[in-house]
C-alpha cells in the first residue's frame, strides 16, 4: 500500500549465512522476525477486570498476571509489569496490531504501537543458552525459565524483553541498537558457529 | 638428557611427550603437565628472578598461586604479561618467558648494588629519603625510583586477546576441588543440586595430586581423579577447571575469572583469551584450602629455599626434585612428609632441623629412619646468592653445624586460604590452639571446609567437605544421603608456632615479594605503625600480586612480639578482592573498542552515509554533525548548511528526540503538574512548548507536547533527557499520583521524524502528502498537528513546529519507512533545493533564535533564568513551584538569559568564558555570569552567544568583558536580547 519500502530493523546488519567457528553444525540460528504486530497495552484504572473480559472475547485467552506468555488467537500477550502487557502476531502485522487491539480495547487499556520500533529475532540451536548466558544475567535453565516465561531485562548494555517458545528464545531489542546487538550476538556465537537466516 | 632433575617414576607428567620451551632465550624441554616453574626445577634452574626493591637472586618458594617470587614475563610482543606466576603457567609447546628486574642479566644484574646502600631503602624510605626539595619528587626521584623498582614490564600496545563474560546459576558454588571439595561437590551433585565447581588449577585434586596417602584404599591422586569423572558424569555439575573465584559479592554472587586459553600457545579459534563469570549461588562451600607458611630467618630468600609442602608437590605431582641434598626446617610434624618422599624417590635429606624449644621424638624417629640428621637448632646462615650451596645449623647448645644441601625445605605450619569469607566484611578469628586465623562469621549461604577453616588433616577435609556439601544440597531443598565419613574429634596436632629466628644470616626477609624485612617492621613498629593495616601502608608488607600469602601472619607475629603483644589480638590485614590478579580485558569483555558501548543509529544511519554526513555521538546515538561538500571547512559546511535552511528548505533527522506516548483520561492532569504551563486546555490537533522542573524548582528538560485526542498526547524530550523524563514519569504515576487514570510508554523508537524547515518546506511536504490534505497556513497553521498520509497510504503524523525559527514542520512515520522517508524528502525537495542539515547547523539556528538547549538546560537554571518566567501558571500547582519561589531564586541579580554580540564580529564569545564589567578587574569578585553557547551567524555575519548574566535582560546595551582565562582569551561583547534572528517570529506564522 505504502509507496515506501519497509525497512526491517536488522536489514544490512548481519549478512546470511555461517559465522564463527565453521566446524560442524552451527549451535545458534538466528532468524529475524520482521514485520510482527508489536504494540504494548497498559490497562486503565479500574478496567481490569472488564480488559481482561474483553481479551478473552476477542483474543480468546486472558492475559497473564506474571512475566509469561499466553498464546491468544492471533496474538501473543506477555506479561512485563504489573497492568502492562506486550502483545506481539505474526497475523496482525506490522501497524495492524495496534490498530486492532485499539480498536477492540479501546476506554480499557491504552495501546500503543512498537511494531518498527523493536527488532526481534529468533535464536534456537544446541548452544543458544551459552550464548545467551555470556549477556543475560538471569536464569535460562529450563527448569527455571519454563516454556513461555519472559523477562524484561538487559544484554550487554542493551534493553530486552526475552520470552522462551518451546526450544527457541525470541529477543525484542530497540530498533536503533540493531547493529551493536548484533555485533554481540556476533561475538557471543563465535566459538559455537551461528547460522543467520534471513529472508531473500 | 636436560631434565637432570626429573625423577623417573613419580608424578601426573606425561613422560612420554616432550613439551620445548624458552626461558630467557635458552631452549629447555618439559613435559605435558608441567607448571613452568617444574620445568624449570626439572632443568636444574633454581634462578628464577630478582627481587622488587634490592634485586636479590630469587628462586621458586612455593608450588601455588600464593608464589611472590617466581614472578616472569609470558610471551612477547602485544601479548608479554608481566608478573606472571611461573607456579601457575600450565607449560605449552613454544612458550617463551623471560624474568624480570634485572640487567643486563639475570645473573649480572648491575641495580643489586642497591642491597649495599640498603639502608636508605627501609621502611618508609621514600617518604623520609626525598622530602626535599619538592619540586625533585616528580622529575627526579619518583622516575628513579620507577627505573630502579619495580617487576615486569608490560607490552604498552593494546592487548591482542579477546576476552568474554558470562553468566551461571547454580544452587550449590564450591570454590576449590582438593579433598574437602571435591567431597563436598559430590555430596551435593549426589544429591540433586546444580553444583558448579571451580580450581584455579587444571587439574582437579588441590593437594591430593602433591601427596601420598590413600583414601578408601586408593591413593590420593586415583581418588582424585575417580571424583572428577564421577562429577563429570552428572549434567547439573559444571566443571570450571583453570578458574579462580576471586571475590564474592552480595546476593550470593561470585566472580571468577577462566583461563580459557592461557595454556595454550594461542586461544582456540574463536574461544577467548580469558572468561569472567558472574556466578550467582544460593550456597557456597569454599574449599581454599591452606597456604604453608615460611621461617623467616637471615637470607631465607635464597634460591633453593623452598616451602617443605612445595617440595612435596614437585616430587609427588610433578616427578621432579627441586634438590639433590636437601636439609628440612620445620617447626611441625607434617613436613616429615617431604623428608620421607624425598628420600623414597632417591634424594638425600642431610637432616632435620627443629625450632621448637621441645625436641620432637617422631621427627628424631623420622630422621633415623631415611639416615639424616635430627637437630633440635635453627638455620643459622645460609651460604650462595644464585642458588645455596649449604647451611649453617646452630643447636640449642649453640654448636654449628655445615651442612652441604642445594635445597632447604621450610615448614612454619599452615595458615587456611581465609580470603573469600572476608570480601563481605567477615572478620576472621584466632585460633590459639593451630596459631592461625580462621574464618569467622561468614557470609549468608557460605561454608567452610577443610583446610580453609583449619581442618588440616585428610580425613578431616574429607568428612567437613562432605558435610558441608551435604547441608548445601540440604537448605536448598535437596535430601543429601547421611555422611559416609566422621570427623575426626581431636585430628590436629597442637601446633607451636616458631615465625622467626635469630640467625647470623643477612637480611631476614618477612615479605619476599616486596622486600620487606625483619628490620623494616621493627622501625615501623618504632615509629607508631601498630595495626597490621598501618603496617602494610607503611612497608607495603602484603602488597602487589600475592597480597601477603605467605607473609602476612609472620608480619603481624613479629609485629606483635616487638609491640609486646599478643598475637590473636594484634588483628589481620583487610582482604578485598581479587584474590589473585584479573586482567582488566577480563573486566570489559566484549565492550572495548567500537563496542565499548552500545551504539543508537537513528533511521536516516544509513542515508547519511551515502552521503558523506561526518557523525557525533549524543549519548549512545549517532547523529549527523554535518553533511561536508569536497573542498568545505567545517565553518563553511555549517554556513551553507544554516543560509540553506533560511533560504531554501533544509532537512534534519529528529528521531532520536524522547518521544512519550500519554494516554488516558487523566493525560492533561499529570502534564499540568509535570509542566509549568498548562496543557489540559490546549486543543485537539496543537502542539505546545513546555518546561518541566525538578521539585527544586530549577529546570529538568523542555519540549513539546501535541494533542492528538481528548485522551491521547504525544510528548518530545531532549534527547539527552529522554530516559530520565521518562522515569520522572514513571515516578509520578507510581508514587506520586497513582490515582491518576493516565498511562504512559516510551514510543522514541517507533517513529521516525525529520524536521523539513524553510520557507520551501510547505511545497515539500505538499509533494509527500497523499491528495485530498490541506496543510495550507489556513488549515494547519503555526504549531498544529494531525495525523495524515503520505506517499500511497504511509501512517504519519505531522506537526508544524519549529526549533530553527523558519517555517516549519516535523513528519514522522513508522521507523521502518525512515530510511525510505529520507530518500522521498529529498527527491521531493530537489527542485526547491533541499540539502540535509545536521546538529551543527542545527545548533547554530536555535542559538540564533534564543532557544534555550543543553548549554542553558545545565541543571542549574530556573525558568525566571530561562527567561520563561512568565510562562509559569499561577492557576494551578506543578512540580518545582513552591521550590521555585525561594527568594533567592527569584531576585532580579540572579544570571539570566541574554545575548551577547562581540563588538567586533570576527571575535568569538566562546563557550564557558565569564562575564565582568567592561571597566572591572576580570577576578572572581566581579564576575556577573558565563557564556553558554556561541555560534557563527551566517544571517548576521558576526559571532553571537548566549550567556547567563546577572540582572541581564535590564541590561541590553551595554558592553561587557567577556574574559575566558583557560585559553587566555578576551574580548568585548554588547549585552542584547538572545532572539537575534526574526524576534517577533513572523516566518513562522506564514
Amino acid at each position: 500500500m505504502s509507496d515506501l519500502q519497509s525497512v526491517s530493523a536488522l536489514d544490512g546488519m548481519l549478512v546470511s549465512g555461517r559465522h564463527g567457528s565453521p566446524d560442524g553444525d552451527a549451535g545458534v540460528t538466528l532468524t529475524e522476525r520482521a514485520d510482527l504486530g508489536l504494540a504494548t497495552l497498559e490497562v486503565r484504572r479500574w478496567q481490569g477486570a472488564a480488559l481482561d473480559e474483553s481479551v478473552r472475547t476477542s483474543y480468546g485467552v486472558g492475559l497473564p498476571s506474571a512475566p509469561t506468555c499466553v498464546e491468544g488467537k492471533d496474538v501473543r500477550f506477555i506479561g512485563v509489569a504489573p497492568g502492562q502487557w506486550f502483545a506481539v502476531s505474526e497475523a496482525l502485522p506490522n501497524e495492524m496490531l495496534a490498530d486492532d487491539l485499539a480498536s477492540k480495547l479501546r476506554g480499557k487499556a491504552s495501546v500503543a504501537d512498537h511494531s518498527s520500533g523493536r527488532a526481534v529475532v529468533r535464536l534456537e540451536g544446541s548452544a543458544v543458552r551459552s550464548v545467551l548466558s555470556k549477556g543475560l544475567a538471569i536464569d535460562l535453565d529450563p527448569r527455571v525459565f519454563v516454556d513461555g516465561a519472559a523477562a524484561v531485562t538487559s544484554i550487554g548494555h542493551m534493553g530486552v524483553l526475552i520470552w522462551r517458545d518451546t526450544e527457541a528464545f525470541d529477543l525484542a531489542v530497540f530498533r536503533s541498537f540493531a547493529g551493536s546487538f548484533c555485533a554481540w550476538i556476533e561475538d557471543a556465537s563465535a566459538e559455537f558457529g551461528l547460522d543467520v537466516v534471513t529472508r531473500s | 638428557m636436560s631434565q637432570i632433575n626429573r625423577l623417573m617414576k613419580r608424578g601426573l607428567v606425561d613422560r612420554d611427550k616432550s613439551i620445548s620451551f624458552r626461558f630467557d632465550g635458552q631452549r629447555l624441554e618439559g613435559h605435558p603437565g608441567d607448571t613452568l616453574a617444574s620445568a624449570l626445577l626439572a632443568n636444574g634452574i633454581r634462578l628464577v628472578g630478582r627481587s622488587f626493591k634490592y634485586h636479590r637472586p630469587r628462586g621458586v618458594l612455593t608450588a601455588g598461586s600464593e608464589e611472590p617470587n617466581a614472578l616472569v614475563e609470558l610471551r612477547t610482543g602485544a601479548h608479554r604479561e608481566p608478573n606472571t606466576r611461573a607456579t601457575t603457567i600450565e607449560l605449552y609447546e613454544g612458550l617463551d618467558a623471560a624474568s624480570q628486574n634485572r640487567w643486563p642479566s639475570l645473573k649480572y644484574d648491575l641495580l643489586s648494588v642497591n642491597q649495599l646502600v640498603s639502608p636508605i631503602f627501609g621502611a618508609g624510605f621514600y617518604y623520609k629519603t626525598f622530602m626535599w626539595p619538592a619540586s625533585f619528587w616528580e622529575k627526579l626521584y619518583e622516575p628513579t625510583i620507577r627505573r630502579a623498582a619495580g617487576l615486569g614490564y608490560p607490552s604498552k600496545q593494546p592487548d591482542p586477546d579477546t576476552y568474554e563474560k558470562a553468566n551461571a546459576f547454580c544452587d550449590v558454588i564450591v570454590i576449590g576441588a582438593g579433598a574437602a571439595g571435591l567431597s563436598a561437590a559430590l555430596s551435593a551433585a549426589r544429591a540433586g543440586a546444580r553444583v558448579i565447581l571451580c580450581d584455579e588449577d587444571f587439574v582437579l585434586g588441590g593437594r591430593l595430586l602433591a601427596e601420598r596417602g590413600e583414601i578408601d584404599g586408593k591413593p590420593t591422586q586415583e581418588w582424585a581423579a575417580a571424583a572428577a569423572a564421577e562429577l563429570e558424569s552428572f549434567p547439573d555439575c559444571r566443571i570450571l577447571r583453570r578458574t579462580t573465584v576471586f571475590g564474592v559479592y552480595d546476593g550470593g554472587v561470585y566472580a571468577a575469572v577462566e583461563r580459557v586459553g592461557d595454556h595454550l600457545r594461542k586461544p582456540a579459534p574463536y574461544t577467548p583469551r580469558q572468561r569472567l563469570w558472574r556466578i550467582v549461588a544460593k550456597q557456597s562451600v569454599v574449599c581454599a584450602g591452606a597456604f604453608e607458611r615460611p621461617i623467616v630467618f637471615g637470607d631465607n630468600d635464597r634460591p633453593g629455599v623452598m616451602l617443605a609442602s612445595a617440595v612435596r608437590t614437585y616430587v609427588n605431582r610433578f616427578g621432579v626434585t627441586p634438590g639433590r641434598a636437601v636439609v628440612v626446617f620445620a617447626d611441625n610434624d607434617a613436613a616429615l612428609s617431604t623428608a620421607k618422599d624425598l628420600s623414597d624417590s632417591g634424594v638425600e635429606v642431610r637432616a632435620i632441623v627443629d625450632p621448637r624449644p621441645d625436641a620432637s621424638p617422631t621427627a628424631g624417629q623420622a630422621a633415623t629412619a631415611i639416615g639424616a640428621e635430627y637437630v633440635s637448632g635453627i638455620v643459622d646462615s645460609v651460604s650462595g646468592a644464585h642458588g645455596i650451596k649449604s647451611v649453617r645449623i646452630k643447636d640449642t647448645q649453640g654448636r654449628m653445624t655445615l651442612f652441604n644441601c642445594d635445597l632447604l625445605a621450610v615448614s612454619g605450619g599452615w595458615n587456611p586460604a581465609i580470603n573469600l569469607t572476608t570480601h563481605l566484611g567477615g572478620k576472621p578469628v584466632w585460633d590459639e590452639a593451630r596459631s592461625c586465623l580462621v574464618p569467622g562469621a561468614l557470609a549468608p549461604g557460605m561454608r567452610v571446609a577443610g583446610a580453609a577453616a583449619g581442618r588440616f588433616s585428610l580425613d578431616a577435609c574429607l568428612a567437613s567437605g562432605e558435610t558441608a556439601g551435604g547441608e548445601s544440597a540440604r537448605d536448598c531443598g535437596f535430601s543429601p544421603a547421611a555422611p559416609s565419613r566422621s570427623a575426626p574429634a581431636q585430628d590436629d596436632e597442637r601446633v607451636t608456632p616458631v615465625w622467626h629466628v635469630q640467625s647470623r644470616g643477612g637480611k631476614a626477609f618477612v615479605d619476599l615479594q616486596n622486600d620487606v624485612t625483619v628490620s623494616d617492621v621493627k622501625l615501623a613498629a618504632r615509629e607508631g605503625f601498630r595495626v597490621p593495616d598501618h603496617l602494610k601502608r607503611y612497608t607495603t608488607l602484603g602488597m602487589a600480586t600475592d597480597q601477603g600469602k605467605t607473609s602476612n601472619l609472620n608480619g603481624a607475629a613479629l609485629l606483635a612480639e616487638v609491640t609486646g603483644r599478643y598475637l590473636g589480638s594484634v588483628g589481620s590485614t583487610t582482604f578485598r578482592p581479587p584474590y589473585t590478579p584479573v586482567a582488566i580485558g577480563a573486566l570489559a569483555g566484549h565492550h572495548r573498542g567500537k563496542e565499548f558501548r552500545p551504539k543508537r543509529l537513528p533511521p536516516s544511519h544509513r542515508w547519511a552515509e551515502e552521503n558523506g554526513a561526518e557523525f557525533v555521538e549524543v549519548g549512545a546515538w549517532m547523529r549527523a554533525l554535518m553533511f561536508p561538500k569536497s573542498g568545505e571547512t567545517a565553518q563553511e559546511t555549517v554556513d551553507r548548511e544554516v543560509a540553506n535552511t533560511r533560504n531554501n528548505v533544509g532537512v534534519c533527522d529528529v528521531s532520536t528526540l524522547g518521544k512519550i506516548d500519554v494516554q488516558g483520561p487523566d493525560a492533561g492532569t499529570l502534564l499540568d503538574r509535570v509542566y509549568i504551563n498548562g496543557f489540559s486546555k490546549l486543543p485537539v490537533g496543537k502542539a505546545r512548548y513546555g518546561l518541566m522542573l525538578r521539585e527544586d524548582g530549577f529546570a529538568m528538560d523542555d519540549g513539546t507536547t501535541a494533542r492528538l485526542a481528548d485522551d491521547h498526547f504525544y510528548m518530545t524530550t531532549t534527547t539527552a533527557n529522554a530516559v530520565r523524563v521518562s522515569q520522572h514519569l514513571e515516578f509520578c504515576q507510581q508514587v506520586l499520583w497513582p490515582e491518576l487514570d493516565v498511562q504512559t510508554v516510551s514510543q522514541t523508537e517507533q517513529w521516525a521524524q525529520y524536521a523539513v524547515a524553510g520557507p520551501q518546506s510547505r511545497k515539500v511536504i505538499e509533494a509527500l502528502l497523499d491528495s485530498g490534505q490541506d496543510i495550507s497556513n489556513e488549515a494547519f497553521p503555526y504549531m498544529a498537528c494531525g495525523t495524515f498520509t503520505v506517499c500511497g497510504g504511509t501512517p504519519a503524523r505531522l506537526f508544524r513546529l519549529s526549533f530553527s525559527g523558519e517555517l516549519a514542520y516535523e513528519i514522522g512515520v513508522p521507523a521502518r519507512f525512515g530510511d525510505a522517508l529520507i530518500r522521498a524528502i529529498m527527491d521531493d525537495g530537489a527542485e526547491h533545493g533541499i540539502g540535509p542539515y545536521g546538529t551543527e547547523a542545527l545548533g547554530v539556528m536555535r542559538i540564533e533564535k534564543g532557544h534555550a538547549a543543553g548549554p542553558e538546560l545545565n541543571g542549574q537554571t530556573t525558568a525566571h533564568d530561562l527567561g520563561l518566567g512568565r510562562m509559569m501558571s499561577r492557576k494551578k500547582d506543578f512540580i518545582g513551584r513552591f521550590m521555585g519561589e525561594r527568594e533567592a531564586l527569584n531576585e532580579a541579580s540572579r544570571a539570566t538569559l541574554i545575548g551577547l554580540k562581540p563588538l567586533d564580529p570576527k571575535m568569538r564569545v566562546s563557550a564557558g568564558a565569564h562575564l565582568v564589567p567592561r571597566h572591572a578587574k576580570a577576578d572572581a569578585a566581579n564576575d556577573q555570569g558565563y557564556v553558554t553557547s556561541q555560534a557563527y551567524s551566517p544571517e548576521l555575519e558576526s559571532f553571537i552567544g548566549l550567556a547567563m548574566l546577572s540582572d541581564g535582560p535590564a541590561r541590553y546595551g551595554e558592553v561587557v568583558r567577556v574574559c575566558d582565562p583557560l585559553r587566555n582569551y578576551e574580548t568585548l561583547a554588547e549585552v542584547c536580547s538572545p532572539h537575534f534572528v526574526d524576534p517577533e517570529g513572523e516566518r513562522l506564522r506564514v
